[in-house]
């Protein structure tokens, strides 16, 4: 009884339980994380994967052609019941359908369908019947129509070029309009010189503009002509434009190298470009440009702003009431709801600086906002808004943290604050620096509520950076991963085909943050090695 | 107060210097004492004697506590260092400062000697060069680094860090070297070596030295000065004050009876 007692006694004194409960705790926490990841990369990563189409033979006598995408019990408990994307949202109205296993009849893996990825109404499933030139048809192999669309493909080459000709011209005449603005704003009188010049680079603009539009009609016209003819699952006809399909592939004719290299492909497209069908299909190119732009012009802003105030907080002022109070501050800043620093940047960014910038600056464009609108700049200044305290109380820990003998050291040998600072102080801070920072930007790439007033679109016209001077336009308007998360994936008129996306959107998000943060902790740690005392 | 001995020409004179803690926390009562020059110089006491406070009003440093006062005066070449017109940075150049824990910057072994002389703005790779080797030699340290000149500081040991804050402390020549406990964290070997160094040192350099270990006060000096509580107790050559006490408090102390 007695030992007993002195056994639960050490137990405790022990701490076996607190242990238990810490590593509990721990791979709770882990658990949860690794979960969501997962789930992210199951959902995200198998969204490319080109997988088998089924046709089935229903009990009513109809024929689908679908690909299977999951199973559960009917809602009386009867059966299964499976979802089937049938794709061909033009004719069918819905791409997705639910089929009872009891009304299938018969179920084969059909080798002679086609996957067309278009660039509207989504995907087409169905078997190629003919080529159509020239009002002429031709019944033709899938070699065939891939030949065709390579063909088709150096045209449409052609036709971008013309196309960014196009952009150019139109980027002129808008110049050219601002500055007929800016003449009349200031009441020049119409004999000026200046008019003529601009009636006359207008007049040579419009020719131009007018040329170009007219090639360009012509070369789409001939390139539609081009179309070939397929037949759904039940034999309906449908002719399809050849310049609309993105690409053509058999999933059921490719070997698993086939579906490899395909894959590749498509994870590269994803990268590179553009969105199509309101964000559901196509690439992501904008929304990782605008992120990672909006994340870097953030940290040049926040960066050097709570390093400075750091410096004067801990290095400078006075310790007292007023710089307790100032701390306090600061770091209750971070608990701040970050749509009410998208608030404040609306009112205080946008409303009032740009405002007044646009009333100075660009009178003549009145009513019309240049600054007095969301753009990148307003964006990324209310982000560092939001991340400069995160800055801030780790470069002020950073700097605390450096033994006293090190200024002292300093100061000994004749040095003025200042020097010690910047030879000794900054240094040896910077690795605390540089926590601050990876915490802020790690905080800026997940923020999409501040943005959504502040300048985020779901789809720019223009990216942040091109050729036309000066070459970095921070009063433009841009996309955002994290707001493509919530835009398509809760925005979008068919949420159902918008799904993969959603993943493979939050997945591409989460890496990004990764890869900034692992290059930036590689930076620190190198940092870490040179300025701190590793080795005895 | 007994000063037994006067000292001629003394390189830093004393005169009733009495130092105010924040909050009026009297820590000196009133000191009066004389350096001689070019020897080496030991403050000893028990805790809290004040002993380091005095020290670093030598080169200003209690100037960075807040709320702190000093009265009375300190001379160094016969000009109070506490005189409004005294550039405090140019006084650290003349008095060095070597700490009781080695604090080596994170930069390399020659950035590190020649810091001093970097921020005094001294350019000339040749004059760097020369202050490097000849100081790094002063502090025996020399044949040890030569050859990693440009390798972090941070990498030396215990001992040879305490060396190079020393080499530091001389690249800018100063005229008095102040030493706060500068063996208390090195093993023995090592103290062996910097106490040694301390002896090569007085040739060029005055060293006022605080130290807890009496042996080593009664090794490394030609004078000292016993402290307690905020007042001068007694001062003469060491090897007097060790052998014959005059006074009853420091033969208790050297005796180890307190302190």
């Amino acid at each position: 009884m007695v030992k007993n007692l002195k056994n639960a006694n050490k137990f405790w004194r022990v701490g076996e339980p607190m242990v238990w409960m810490s590593a509990a705790s721990l791979a709770v926490t882990l658990l949860i994380a690794a979960v969501l990841l997962i789930v992210i990369m199951v959902n995200g990563l198998g969204v490319f994967w080109p997988s088998e189409l089924h046709q089935l033979q229903l009990k009513d006598g109809s024929q689908v052609i679908g690909q299977l995408m999951q199973a559960e019990p009917t809602a009386d408990h009867s059966g299964i019941r499976r979802q089937y994307k049938i794709a061909n949202r033009d004719m069918y109205g819905l791409d997705f359908r639910w089929i009872d296993e009891t009304q299938i009849v018969a179920e084969t893996i059909p080798e002679q369908v086609l996957v067309l990825e278009r660039i509207e109404h989504g995907d087409f499933y169905g078997e190629l019947q003919a080529l159509k030139h020239a009002d002429k048809l031709q019944p033709a192999t899938l070699d065939e129509l891939n030949a065709a669309l390579t063909a088709v493909a150096t045209d449409l080459e052609q036709l971008g070029e013309l196309e960014k000709k196009l952009k150019d011209a139109s980027y002129k005449m808008e110049q050219l309009r601002l500055k007929e603005l800016k003449l009349n704003y200031k009441k020049v009188a119409k004999t000026d010189l200046q008019w003529a010049e601009l009636s006359n680079t207008k007049q040579e603009l419009n020719t131009e503009f007018a040329g170009l539009i007219d090639v360009q009609t012509r070369q789409t016209n001939k390139l539609r002509e081009d179309t070939a003819v397929f037949t759904d699952a039940n034999g309906t006809e449908k002719e399809i434009v050849l310049a609309d399909i993105v690409q053509v592939y058999a999933p059921n004719q490719m070997s698993v190298s086939d579906k490899a290299v395909f894959y590749a492909k498509k994870l590269g497209e994803l990268f590179v470009g553009e969105p199509r069908e309101s964000n559901t299909e196509g690439g992501l190119f904008p929304a990782i440009f605008g992120t990672v732009m909006l994340i870097f012009v953030m940290s040049l802003f926040s960066f050097p702003l709570g390093v400075i105030a750091a410096i004067y907080l801990r290095e400078y002022a006075k310790e007292g009431l007023v710089v307790r109070i100032v701390r306090i501050a600061v770091n209750n800043l971070a608990g701040i709801p970050s749509i009410v620093y998208g608030i404040f940047g609306l009112g205080f960014f946008i409303y009032g600086i740009g405002h007044t910038i646009d009333s100075l600056f660009f009178p003549e464009r009145m009513p019309t906002p240049t600054f007095g609108t969301g753009g990148l700049l307003w964006a990324s200044l209310t982000l560092a808004l939001l991340t400069v305290p995160v800055v801030i109380v780790s470069t002020e820990e950073a700097l605390g943290a450096i033994p006293r003998e090190m200024r002292e050291g300093s100061y000994a040998l004749g040095s003025t604050k200042f020097q010690t600072l910047v030879r000794i102080l900054l240094p040896m801070a910077s690795p605390g620096i540089m926590t601050g920072l990876i915490l802020a930007m790690a905080r800026a790439a997940g923020e999409v509520a501040p943005l959504m007033i502040t300048g985020v679109v779901k789809l720019a016209p223009a990216l942040p950076i091109d050729g036309n001077f000066p070459f970095f336009h921070l009063d433009r308007k841009f996309m955002h991963l994290g707001f493509h998360i919530y835009d398509i994936g809760f925005q979008s008129p068919n949420v159902e085909a918008a799904k993969p996306m959603v993943f493979v959107t939050t997945l591409l998000l989460v890496l990004i943050v990764l890869i900034m943060s692992s290059v930036a902790i590689r930076l620190r740690n190198k940092m870490k090695k040179r300025y701190t005392f590793g080795t005895f | 107060m007994m000063t037994d001995i006067t000292i001629k020409n003394p390189i830093v004179q004393v005169n009733n210097l009495k130092f105010y803690y924040p909050g009026d926390a009297r820590a000196l009562h009133g000191i009066d004492l004389n350096f001689p020059e070019k020897q080496v110089t030991a403050l000893i006491g028990p805790s809290g004697c004040g002993k380091s406070t005095l020290l670093r009003c030598f080169n200003r440093m209690n100037d960075l506590i807040d709320g702190c006062r000093v009265e009375g005066e300190i001379l160094l070449d016969g000009e109070n260092i506490y005189d409004r017109s005294t550039d405090i940075i140019d006084l650290r150049r003349r008095v060095g400062m070597v700490f009781q824990k080695s604090n080596p910057f994170p930069k390399s072994i020659y950035e590190n000697v020649i810091y001093g002389l970097r921020i005094a703005g001294e350019k000339d790779k040749k004059v760097l060069d020369e202050r490097v080797e000849t100081s790094l030699k002063g502090a025996a340290l020399w044949d040890e680094v030569k050859d990693r000149l440009n390798q972090s500081a941070l990498g030396l040991s215990g001992g040879q860090m305490q060396r190079l804050c020393i080499a530091r402390a001389i690249a800018v020549n100063p005229r008095v070297v102040l030493m706060d406990e500068p063996c208390s964290a090195l093993d023995p070997k090592s103290t062996a070596r910097v106490e040694e160094l301390i002896g090569e040192l007085r040739e060029n350099f005055t060293i006022i030295i605080v130290t807890h270990n009496m042996q080593q006060a009664a090794r490394v000096s030609d004078y000292t000065a016993f402290l307690f509580e905020g007042n001068l107790i007694e001062f003469g050559l060491t090897d007097e004050l060790f052998v014959k006490p005059q006074n009853k408090q420091t033969e208790d102390y050297i005796t180890g009876r307190f302190g």
